[in-house]
């Protein structure tokens, strides 16, 4: 049996997904055991029990639930006002060319380029000091650090809100959303309740999933919540990693897996429940026929939301920068008032290593995926494999300390914990997803005429996918890439398990390093990670561009001409 | 009701090209005035102007009435202006009757109900307002997209080429169903075909205008 022939790629596939699998099996199954007593050599005691009898875990609990719900219902109303105020709008094109660099920031740089704006030594003080406050030492109470969580939420806001938005705009195309609009408005309608009654009710539905992954990572956040939270309570995540951490506690970290687990589950029914509810009271308002009225202030009001967070996203990576190269600063000055190298060159041991290591793992997760993206696509083209788009998402609805806890144990007992591979394994399958998925749309719209054609002058198979189908797809690819460059170098949680501490990444240095590091080389490392993502962003944007002209300019006058013919 | 009535039109692309220039003309209720010219002529665009849905890339000026009110600053959604496209746009989320009550103005539940059982049967597409469009003929959803403009209560129709994707069978009974239903408005046909045009119709060829 060949791999060439139908039954070996089928094995192929079979090993693809196993691979994928394996860790989300295993996982849950290494959570869940120690929880329930199961396995008392590795994890002795009553986990529940311990779990229940910390003072910490009832308000650690509801802290995480007041926080995961709130940025989640605050991100689907920004979404939503964003679509219905700025969409069709000169604006659009504004907010569509800044949302990748929001995107392509990491959760844990942004965070900190947050606490540079909102801390009370922070930026947004600093503008209105002495002047307006008459404050010249840092205020003692100010609304960061917030014991209710609102830093966190307006961190997970600023940073959800442009990935679920480009999860709405992907879809919109297939709602024929100006036709709808067209046919509501001659109709009677206004602009909002055309979107509220014609375009919404078929937007959700194809948006749910991304909501739901963003529910999960609300509720289960680690990295953000260390950074942005406000320690006591802290989020039931943060309370687990210290708990995992101690070998005594272990299961009870295990069984605080479970129950964040089932958190999360119970949030995504009462989401659906809600969702049921808002369906049949929208159903019946829709027959009313009430056409209601353009409300400018309501339009005012979504532009203002959008600005702020775009200025507010846009001003902390600006902070960065300014403090990375910042020699002394002090409150309440608005900026620096020398400026260095230094942070950058005389710790270089403690950013250089990291970069390293971040770029190779990412680099390699980025490659792995990319392959196992083509042939997973290629396979279910020629229809070796069914359509299965919904698996890949499990581990993205899973949250991370759930699974990881279990996976770190299993690898803990197979001997490949801090093994390099480990770490790269699981980035994978937290990036892969992303890049099967968006990889997917375009390869399932490529005409398969394409192929057809090369096929008919005489290519075989490998050509065609070389000449023809990779080359036809090469501005999804790049995509893909970048945004696999992007989730990997975000992953904290999976480097900081698989790891072991023996491979320290530009993620995980900013989180453990923050407190105890001058601000200004936490500033030069958040930098770096950022950097990361956004230049393969920019690469990802100019290389297609780069590769057409090249291409017209050695093929002389005639081909770059044939656009115009 | 009134006439509608346009005003020195014009319509410029963004390169500069004249699609209408200093266009006028008048339809009288009942009245049909069938828009005909080559693709890209800007029989779709005027359309568009008409009912403030033009695209903002191209430069346009001139005036629009209906009757006594000037609809050219209006939105949209103030000018009730009946618009059907070649394609039926029946929203798939929404029944054959929600459908309909979605187009509807006014008036309680059961009145609502009462209307839409009627235009229906009417329409001889009784007892299906709970069938999902999907599930419905090509010439069905033609008709029920027409009731659906039409219970809107709109001064005027303006029709973009609303018969061109029907079978010649079905083609016949739409445009009958249609002129029958819209036989006291002032209508602006789009077509390229001129079997589309009633016998009563006004003909405006805009591949002649300057």
């Amino acid at each position: 049996m060949s791999l060439t022939s139908r039954w070996g790629q089928r094995v192929l596939a079979l090993c693809l997904i196993g691979l994928f699998l394996l860790p989300v099996i295993m996982g849950l199954a290494g959570t869940l055991l120690p929880a329930f007593g199961l396995t008392p050599e590795l994890a002795p005691g009553n986990g529940f029990a311990q779990l229940l009898a910390d003072p910490r875990f009832l308000p650690a609990l509801s802290f995480s639930v007041f926080t995961g719900i709130v940025s989640t219902v605050l991100i689907l109303a920004m979404t939503l006002l964003t679509l219905v105020c700025v969409h069709g709008t000169r604006w659009w094109s504004w907010l569509s060319a800044l949302m990748p660099p929001v995107l392509a920031v990491p959760h844990a740089a942004l965070a900190i380029g947050l606490i540079f704006l909102l801390a009370p030594s922070g930026e947004l003080v600093r503008l209105i000091s002495p002047g307006l406050s008459g404050w010249e030492r840092p205020p003692q109470s100010w609304i960061v650090p917030d014991s209710v969580g609102w830093s966190l939420i307006i961190g997970l806001v600023i940073k959800e809100t442009p990935f679920l938005l480009l999860a709405a705009v992907s879809q919109l195309s297939a709602l024929n959303v100006s036709a709808s609009l067209r046919i509501g408005r001659t109709l009677g309608y206004a602009p909002a309740r055309c979107w509220s009654r014609l375009i919404l009710p078929r937007l959700y539905p194809r948006i749910r999933l991304t909501l739901l992954i963003i529910l999960a990572f609300n509720l289960t956040v680690v990295d953000m919540a260390i950074l942005l939270g406000p320690g006591n309570p802290p989020t039931l995540a943060v309370m687990l990693m210290s708990l995992v951490n101690d070998p005594g506690s272990r299961a009870a970290a295990s069984a605080g897996a479970v129950l964040l687990g089932a958190l999360v589950a119970l949030c995504f029914l009462g989401m659906m429940l809600v969702e049921w509810v808002v369906a049949r009271i929208a159903a019946r308002r829709r027959q009313s026929g009430e056409r209601g009225h353009g409300v400018k202030l309501f339009r005012r009001l979504g532009m203002g939301a959008v600005v702020m967070i775009l200025i507010a996203s846009m001003s902390s990576l600006l902070l960065l920068l300014l403090w990375s190269f910042a020699r002394r600063w002090r409150f309440p000055d608005a900026l620096p008032s020398q400026w260095t190298l230094s942070n950058w060159t005389s710790r270089s041991d403690m950013l250089l290593q990291p970069a390293m290591t971040t770029l190779l793992i990412a680099v390699t997760v980025t490659i792995l995926s990319l392959l196992s993206a083509i042939i997973w696509l290629e396979f279910e083209r020629r229809s070796i494999v069914p359509r299965i788009d919904g698996i890949w998402f499990v581990p993205l609805l899973i949250p991370q300390v759930s699974l990881l806890f279990g996976w770190q144990a299993v690898t803990l007992w197979a001997g490949m914990d801090g093994h390099w591979w480990s770490v790269v394994y699981t980035h994978w399958l937290y990036t892969l997803p992303y890049v099967i998925l968006i990889l997917a749309v375009a390869w399932r719209e490529l005409a398969p005429q394409w192929g057809q054609a090369a096929h008919v002058l005489g290519a075989g198979y490998w050509r065609v996918l070389w000449h023809i189908r990779l080359p036809l797809l090469r501005r999804p690819l790049c995509q893909a890439s970048a945004v696999a460059v992007a989730v990997s170098v975000a992953q904290y949680l999976p480097t900081l398990l698989m790891g072991a501490g023996r491979h320290s990444t530009l993620a995980t240095e900013l989180v453990t390093s923050f407190g105890g590091v001058d601000r200004r080389v936490i500033a030069a490392l958040a930098v770096l990670q950022s950097l990361l993502p956004l230049m393969a962003f920019v690469l990802a944007l100019i290389y297609p561009v780069w590769h057409s002209a090249r291409v017209a300019r050695e093929s002389g006058p005639s081909l770059s001409r044939a656009p115009d013919r | 009701m009134h006439e509608l009535c346009v005003r020195d039109l014009s319509l410029q692309l963004p390169n500069g090209k004249w699609l209408v220039q200093n266009l006028s003309f008048n339809v009288e209720p009942g009245q049909v005035l069938a828009l005909m010219g080559p693709s890209g002529s800007g029989k779709s665009s005027l359309l568009s102007w008409l009912t403030g849905t033009i695209d903002p890339r191209l430069c346009a000026s001139g005036e629009v009435w209906l009757g006594s009110t000037e609809l050219t600053c209006l939105p949209t959604e103030k000018r009730r202006l009946g618009l059907m496209l070649q394609q039926d746009y029946l929203f798939p989320h929404m029944s054959v009757g929600d459908n309909l009550r979605f187009g509807l103005r006014g008036g309680s539940r059961e009145e609502r109900d009462q209307r839409i059982s009627r235009k229906l049967e009417e329409a001889s597409l009784a007892g299906m307002e709970n069938r999902d469009p999907a599930t419905l003929s090509g010439g069905q959803r033609a008709r029920v997209s027409l009731l659906r403009t039409l219970l809107s209560d709109p001064c005027a129709l303006l029709l973009d080429e609303p018969f061109s994707g029907l079978d010649a069978t079905l083609r016949e009974q739409i445009r009958q169903f249609t002129w029958q239903s819209a036989r006291e408005l002032p209508v602006v046909l789009v077509t390229h075909d001129e079997a589309d045009i009633p016998a009563r119709a006004d003909i405006l060829d805009l591949g002649n205008t300057p």
